[in-house]
Formats: C-alpha cells, structure tokens, sequence
C-alpha cells in the first residue's frame, strides 16, 4: 500500500495539509507521534490578531482569521472561536512610537488597523486602562479555544477519509524508487510523497532527508486565571508584541506574549520562571486593571518554533523530490490554516493564490543541493 | 542560597524531616500554608478555642509544634507555595507578599487530600468530605448537622463517628463500603500496633454504645435535596464496591460526611520531573524513591503521605530519615554516623509496615465502585464534567489524563484537578488498559491558585522587565 | 452545623451579601457561613447547582468568596470583625 501523501506531524499545519489534499481527491495518511494537535497548536493562546503577525505574513493572517471565522463551513467543527476588536496599546512615549510605525506597517500590509488615542480605547474597550496614550485598532481580531482544535480536526480528518495514526511515531525516512518509506515502530509506511509539518521537531526531521534547517525551539509562557465576571470585550495587546490578553465566554482569562521558560524540543517546556510569570502578569493587569482580583490557575509552556529570518518554512525540500515541509510559521495558529491551505493546492497541482515560503533561503549551499539519493 | 535544605509541609513528616536535618547542622526552611505545624492528621485547633476534648492526636501535635518552635528551623507559616524549580528556588506567598527561598537541597513533604468516588448528588450543599469532617471536629469543635451520615470506607469513617460523639453530637448512621468480614481479616495486621489498635476499638465501642446504625458492605447511592442535602439512599454493595442485589434504603440527614481514602500529594515532585510510578496501596502515582526517601532528581526528596500513603506513624520516621539523608548527601553527616542514625528508624519503618499496609488496603480506589459511576453524575466539580462527557471524550479519541482535559475541561478548574483527577484517569484507565497509559496530569505551578494581586506585589509599569520587541 | 463546644470567643458582626451575620472571631468562616445556615456558596458552572464547602481544607475550591473585595477561600479565612462577604456569582 503506497499512499499518495503522508504528513508527518498532527498540529495546525500537518492537519490542515492532510485535510485538503483528501478532499482534493489524494489518498492521505498523517502520522502523529502523540495526539492530534497537543503540541504548539493545542496549547497557544489561541490569538487571532493582526497586531502581532509579522508585515510579511500580513495577507496570509487576513485570509486565515477567515477560515477561523467561518470553522463550520471548512472544518466543520467548532473551536470556541470569537471574533471581536483588537487594541495594542502604547504606555509610554516609545510603545507610541513603536506602535505607530508597526501600526503603519502592518496597515500597508492590508491589516485595516487605525492608531486611536486613549480615551477611544477605553470607549472600545471599558476595561482598559486609563494610562493608555495611544492605541492601534483593528476590527479583524479575535481568538479561538486552541485546546478544542485537536479534537475538531481529528471528526474532519476521519470525515475526509484520512487515515489517521495518532500515537505513531516516525523515526526515520528511507527513499525507494518513486516513494518514500516512513519507519515507525509498527513497520514502514509509504507515500509517494510526504509532507514534514513538524514544528519545533522539523530541524530532527529534516535531517532524516540530509537537509540541515536549524529551526530555533521558543518556550512560550502561558497563564490562565480562574473564571471571573467579564473583565474585557477584546483581544488586548501592547506595541512590542509581548503581551496577548483575552477572556472566553465561560469566564477564564488566558495571557501570553512570549514570555520565555525553560525547556528544549527533547524535553518538552519543564519548567516556568516566576519572574517572568510575574513580570507577564503584571503587564496585563497594568492594561485591564480589573484582573488584579482574579487569581492565577495555571500557568503551562509551549513550544514555538523559528527559522534564522523568523518567516515560515513552507515549499519543496530542495534536492529531495517529492518531500515538502510545512512549519515553523511565527504566530502558525492564527495563519496556519490558510499556510497549509495554499501547500495543499500545491500538491494538488494548483497554483496557490500566494507564494509559499521556500527554505533555500535557509539552508547552507551544501545542504540546499544535497538530498538522499 | 538562602538556606541549605528547604522542606514544604510542616505535618508530622515535614517538620520531623526539618528538625532532623537542623539538628544535623543544616539551615533549614519549613514551609506551610497553615499557621502552625501539624498538617491535616495534627492539626492545630484554632487559636482561643479552649473547649475542644483531649485526645492522644491533639496531644501528638502539641508536642510537635512544641519541639519545632524550639527548634532552628527557619519556620514560615501561612506561606502559599505556588513555584517550585529546580536547583531549588520555592516562591510562596506569604504576609508580605512573594517570599523566594533557594537551596540546593529540597524534601516535599506535601501531604495527602480527600478522595470522594461520585454518586448522583454528591456535590450537594450539606455534603463534605471524611477530612473535611475531622477539620470541622477536632479543630473546630463542630458537628456537621443534627442528622448526620458517615459514610465511605477506611479508619476515617470509625475515628469521625467517635469524634462526633465525644462532641456531645449524634451520628444517625455509619454506611461502610467494607463488609464486617473485611475488618475481621485486616486485624492481624492492625494488631501489630497495639495502641493505635486499642484506639480504634475504643471508638468502636463507644459507637457501639450509642447505638448507632451500622451499615457494612452498603454504598450511599444518591444525595438527594433541593439547595442542600436532606435525605440520602444507600444500597448494598459486593466486597469489590459495585452495587449488589438487595433493598435500598432511604434516611432523613443534613450532612453526610463522605470519603473513600486518600490520594497523594505529589505535585512538587511531578512538577519537577522526578520519575513516578503508579502504586494502588500507596494511593496513585507517586515518586520513584530508594530507602532513604531520595527522588531520582538530585538532591530532591520526599516523605510522608505526599510519597505515598503510609500513614502518620511512617510518615514521622520517614520524615526524619529524609532529613537525615539530605544531611549526609550535603555531606553534613559522616557515614557511620548516619547509618547508625538511619538503621533503626529503617527498622520501625518496617515494624509499622504491616498496620500501614492493611490501613492503606481497606482505602484503596475499588475500580469497580468507579465503573459502577452513573453516567450523568458529575466527576469534575470546578467545571461540571459527568462521567458520560469523560466516556464521550474517550470515545472521540481522548486517550490520556491530559488529552481528556483538553476535551472536555475536567481538570481545568482551580482545585486544579485535585477532586476529580484519580477517579477520571481510573475512569479513562478502564477503557485504556491501564493507569500507567492513562497517567496524571502534568505538574505546572502555580500549585494553588493564587491572587494576581499579591503575585505581583506594588510596581509601576517601568519595573516590568519587558523582553526584547517580537520581530516585525 | 452545630459548636458543640464551650466558646469564649468574642462574637463579632460580618456582612454577608448585605445582611449582619454574626460569627466567632477567629473561626473558619465556611464554618461560620454554615453555623448561621448558609450552606449554599455558589452555583455550578454548567448546571447551575447549588454548591458549597466541601473539603473545608483548602483544595476543593469550592468556598471561594469576595471577602473585602479580594477572592478567598472561606475555609481558610479566619473570621474578622466587619468582614464584608459576597457569594461570586459568577459560574
């Protein structure tokens, strides 16, 4: 049995590649060394903004917080997602003139984000702090319940026919003559062609083809408060990127940013730094003063992965025909699907409506032309 | 370093465990939540409340407290430790805010809590726990209610009904999950502690004497009531705890005071990776631990009931066993010395072992009580999950503790999965194969809820050691 | 709930949603709640059921209040004179 594709990798990226291609028509399997989605795309905070995507990814992120908005039509499931206003906010006079200058960036890049003043935030926003001197708007925001996806795209993935192998993991790859076999403890699995959509894992898989792709593992902090009364309407952010806040509708206050702990891709996120929970805790109730009474309920790690120019990972392997890898995209949750989407046209042999993201530009000279015969 | 061993709970492990090390030479922190020494087992009757009756227990823990405020350890009461990492640095939250403690030495000594099997109602106002009854009795000095159950299985359900009664209360039942036969073949091992033996039938007489309805081998089945308990249904059950054939019965009680044993606090351990493995007897998973109480992460160790469930007579000597070993390990102890110190306490360790086991046997989570769970009863509290959302979610795939939160919210609330964790992974381990492959929930801080407020203490925004600027 | 034992404490008012309670400085107040008959501490999230303390020991979480403004634990907050109680309600 040789199916047309395997992904190796069940997050965002390696379960939305694997959906589109079956319903395109291709005979799918995804191998996931764990549980769908439990990785980065189970345990991120689920953001769905403009204001902290990159420039360069701006268009991407504008069509995928489309596909977020509308999960039934394409995924069929729901994960808890709200769309609802944006604010990034600026304290200080340099968060001003930061914020002006990405602001602008990002809004050349088509994010429709307006730079307002303090007290139109508070009118967007009643909650938000009154030391706010400027803002950056935008309507195209919002945020999903990350730890829903893995289930919602597993009822997809089984509707569409893939055959799924969660708990099954790949350790290594050999080329036959037009196919790849995938080694997993339960024998080989062969595809004619594959797709590596492993995250923070994609430098070890990489390698498995020869191809040296340093990928950078970040230890992104979470927290998450209790349920509380509603603090907050919208999805709040400041300048610098490092701060995400927003509540769901059963009540709880999840707050990211970026905050680094400690960890590796061998280990996991082992342990979270107080100074730095502290120091992310004190940043969003400086923005939503409200949540100082809340308690904190747990904080978790997750890894998130990042290439040399921090821009995505996305294309043909060069030098090994028929491998394609699908990651390491910054901020991957909220432009995953869409990224993976336009893969998955690829492989089926359509022209994507934006360029992928080639890794030549990544790799050594060596390495770009080097490939398992 | 502020300190050369830091020790988290202060019951009769911990503050043993402390002692012991400072006795040894080392500068030792002792760290609890409560105000005094004691844990849950000694508790501390709270201050001006005189009237409370004399019991061998209470005098347990006044000696304690006792010899520990004599003692060098550095004692920090009413300290909510809610970060543990490794090398050790503990931040706990205490009177004036965040406090952070280091030491390249650590003993956890976390205790144990409450395990209640669900049962249609059992989250009722009027409903409490077997622990929460002892609190409520001999610190407090107060009966749950006029009609009051007892009910569960294990030496709480005998040591709360004789509590109540020395009160002056009354206790309107006993409904034991184990049969007559059950105790009668426990007791060759519980002779084996003489004293601790004749405690115990001294309760059972003075039970005895007042009459109180005696059911073994019965389960309560449902609480029922409108916005608080007030009537329970009880029905028989088999020596595996499921329900058997035979008439149901129906009383009038304003409290029922529930419990089938005890699960481990482990949770500093987890949280710093140390090995586990699950054991049945010792109440779930618990840390890999040679003789000497060491963990298998460096210089981490654990004692008492938080290590696994042994009970308060172990939990003391393993306590100064651990104190003793991190002593030598930071090389404050010489050799000969400390096997001269540790051989005998190894040795009542031993002698206590079989009254231990038979204790920790007659608590032990009877899989069969669990299957047995309604399907629309609730298993997680803080989030309102049933045991048919946990069957769902296993059904949709979900097939670990974590992966079952991630479902279905259970275990997500603020007790942290506390209440519910060791009935859904037996839950989940029935349809899995096993508890190993059902496992526990990852060890994240904080490790009590704690107030965003006191976390963060006064600071003005300039004071936020903001990271470098995400790449544009 | 009943004391059964002799208590010279002094007794002391607290405001609880409003009205004057009266309870024993220093005592649990999820005790001192349930000695003047409020068992009812707060409603379930999903079905709306009527909770209260349960493990009067700190873990359960179930007698978590606004004491003084502040969220805390009933079981382990000692009672104070003009403490000022609020049920959540919030699921």
């Amino acid at each position: 049995m040789i199916h047309d594709l395997a992904v190796v990798g069940g997050g965002v990226h390696g379960a939305t590649v694997a959906l589109f291609a079956a319903r395109g028509g291709m005979d799918v399997t995804l191998l996931e060394r764990g549980a769908l989605c439990r990785e980065a795309s189970g345990v991120n905070a689920g953001t769905l903004t403009m204001q902290m995507t990159r420039v360069a990814l701006i268009p991407y992120a504008l069509r995928a917080h489309a596909m977020w908005a509308s999960t039934r039509q394409w995924l069929g499931h729901e994960v808890g997602v709200v769309i609802c206003d944006g604010l990034s906010l600026a304290f200080t006079e340099r968060e001003e003139e930061l914020l002006t200058y990405r602001a602008g960036k990002r809004r050349e890049a088509g994010a429709p984000i307006e730079l307002i003043t303090g007290a139109q935030a508070s009118a967007v926003e009643p909650g938000v702090s009154d030391t706010v001197r400027l803002a950056g708007y935008c309507r195209v925001d919002g945020f999903a319940n990350a730890y829903l996806t893995g289930l919602a795209y597993r009822r997809a993935l089984l509707d569409a026919g893939v055959a799924l192998r969660e708990y099954m993991p790949v350790i290594g790859v050999e080329r036959e003559a037009g196919s790849f076999a995938l080694q997993t403890p339960a024998g080989l699995v062969r595809a004619r062609r594959i797709v590596l959509a492993g995250g923070v894992w994609l430098e070890p898989m990489l390698a498995w083809l020869g191809v040296h792709l340093p990928i950078k593992t970040l230890v992104n902090q979470l927290a998450v408060s209790e349920r509380v009364a509603p603090v907050m309407r919208t999805v709040v952010g400041i300048a610098n990127g490092l701060l995400s806040l927003k509540q769901y509708p059963h009540g709880t206050v999840v707050i990211g940013g970026g905050w680094q702990g400690l960890g590796d891709r061998e280990r996991g996120g082992v342990e979270l730094l107080p100074d730095r929970l502290i120091g992310n805790v004190r940043l969003a109730c400086h923005a939503i003063p409200a949540l100082r009474s809340a308690r904190l309920a747990r904080a978790w790690a997750g890894l998130e992965a990042e290439t040399k120019d921090a821009l995505p990972a996305v294309g043909p392997v060069p030098g090994v025909d028929g491998a394609y890898v699908c990651g390491s995209v910054h901020s991957g949750y909220t432009s995953g699907p869409y990224i993976a989407r336009l893969l998955a046209d690829h492989l089926l042999g359509r022209e994507p409506e934006l360029p992928l993201f080639p890794i030549d530009r990544l790799l050594s000279p060596g390495d770009a032309a080097r490939g398992r015969a | 370093m502020t300190h050369d061993l830091i020790v988290l709970g202060a019951g009769p492990a911990g503050a043993n465990a402390a002692m012991t090390a400072s006795q040894a030479g080392l500068k030792v922190a002792l760290l609890d939540e409560q105000d005094g020494a004691g844990g849950q087992v000694w508790r501390q009757p709270l201050p001006g409340l005189t009237g409370l009756p004399v019991s061998a227990e209470a005098r347990s823990g006044d000696a304690l407290r006792a010899r520990i405020a004599a003692s060098k350890v550095d004692l920090r009461f009413g300290r909510r430790i809610w970060s543990v990492g490794g090398g050790f640095r503990v931040d706990a939250l205490g009177p004036q805010g965040n406090e952070t403690v280091e030491a390249p030495s650590l003993i956890a000594a976390t205790g144990a809590h409450e395990r209640v099997v669900p049962f249609p109602g059992w989250t009722l106002p009027g409903v409490i726990g077997l622990a929460a009854a002892t609190v409520l009795i001999k610190s407090q000095g107060v009966t749950p209610g006029r009609k009051v159950v007892v009910a569960g299985c294990g030496p709480l359900l005998v040591a709360v009904a004789a509590g109540i009664l020395k009160l002056g209360g009354d206790v309107a039942g006993i409904v034991d999950l184990a049969g007559r036969r059950d105790w009668l073949a426990a007791l060759p091992s519980l002779a084996t502690q003489p004293r601790l033996l004749g405690r115990g039938l001294g309760w059972a007489v003075k039970i005895g004497a007042a009459r109180v309805p005696l059911h073994f081998g019965h389960a309560v089945k449902a609480a029922q009531g409108e916005q608080a308990l007030e009537r329970i249904v009880i029905a028989p059950v088999g020596g595996d705890g499921a329900y058997a054939s035979g008439a149901e019965m129906t009383f009038e009680a304003d409290a029922l005071c529930i419990g089938h044993g005890l699960v481990p606090g482990a949770e500093v351990t987890k949280l710093l990776r140390a090995e586990h493995r699950f054991d049945r007897l010792r109440g779930g998973f618990v840390p890999v631990l040679d003789a000497y109480g060491r963990t298998t992460v460096e210089r981490l160790f654990a004692c008492g009931d938080g290590a696994g469930l042994r009970g308060a007579i172990i939990a003391e000597q393993a306590g100064r066993l651990a104190g003793l070993t991190a002593a030598h390990d930071a090389g404050a102890l010489p050799a000969d010395r400390f096997a001269q110190i540790a051989d005998p306490i190894l040795a009542a360790i031993s002698r206590a072992r079989p009254f231990s086991d038979a204790m920790a046997g007659i608590m032990a989570l009877r899989p069969a009580q669990v299957a047995a769970i309604a399907p629309e009863t609730v298993v997680c509290r803080c989030e309102d999950v049933t045991r048919s959302e946990i069957d769902a979610a296993h059904e949709a795939g979900a097939h670990d503790l974590n992966q079952l939160k991630h479902f279905t919210r259970c275990g997500m609330g603020p007790c942290q999965g506390r209440m519910c964790g060791d009935v859904a992974a037996e839950l989940l381990a029935s349809k899995v194969g096993s508890r190993e492959r059902a496992g526990y929930w990852t060890g994240r801080p904080p490790l009590r809820p704690v107030p965003f407020d006191a976390l963060m203490g006064a600071f003005d925004y300039s004071d936020i050691p903001i990271p470098e600027p995400a790449p544009l | 709930m009943k004391r059964l034992v002799q208590d010279e404490r002094p007794l002391v008012a607290i405001m609880v949603d409003g009205d004057s309670i009266s309870a024993r400085a220093g005592d649990s107040l999820a005790t001192a709640l349930a000695l003047a008959g409020r068992l009812r501490l707060r409603a379930s999230p999903n079905a709306g059921a009527p909770r209260g303390a349960f493990c009067h020991m700190g873990v359960c979480q179930e007698c978590v209040l606004h004491v003084d403004g502040a969220l805390r634990q009933a079981c382990l907050t000692p009672v104070r004179a003009g403490m000022a109680v609020e049920l959540r309600g919030v699921p």
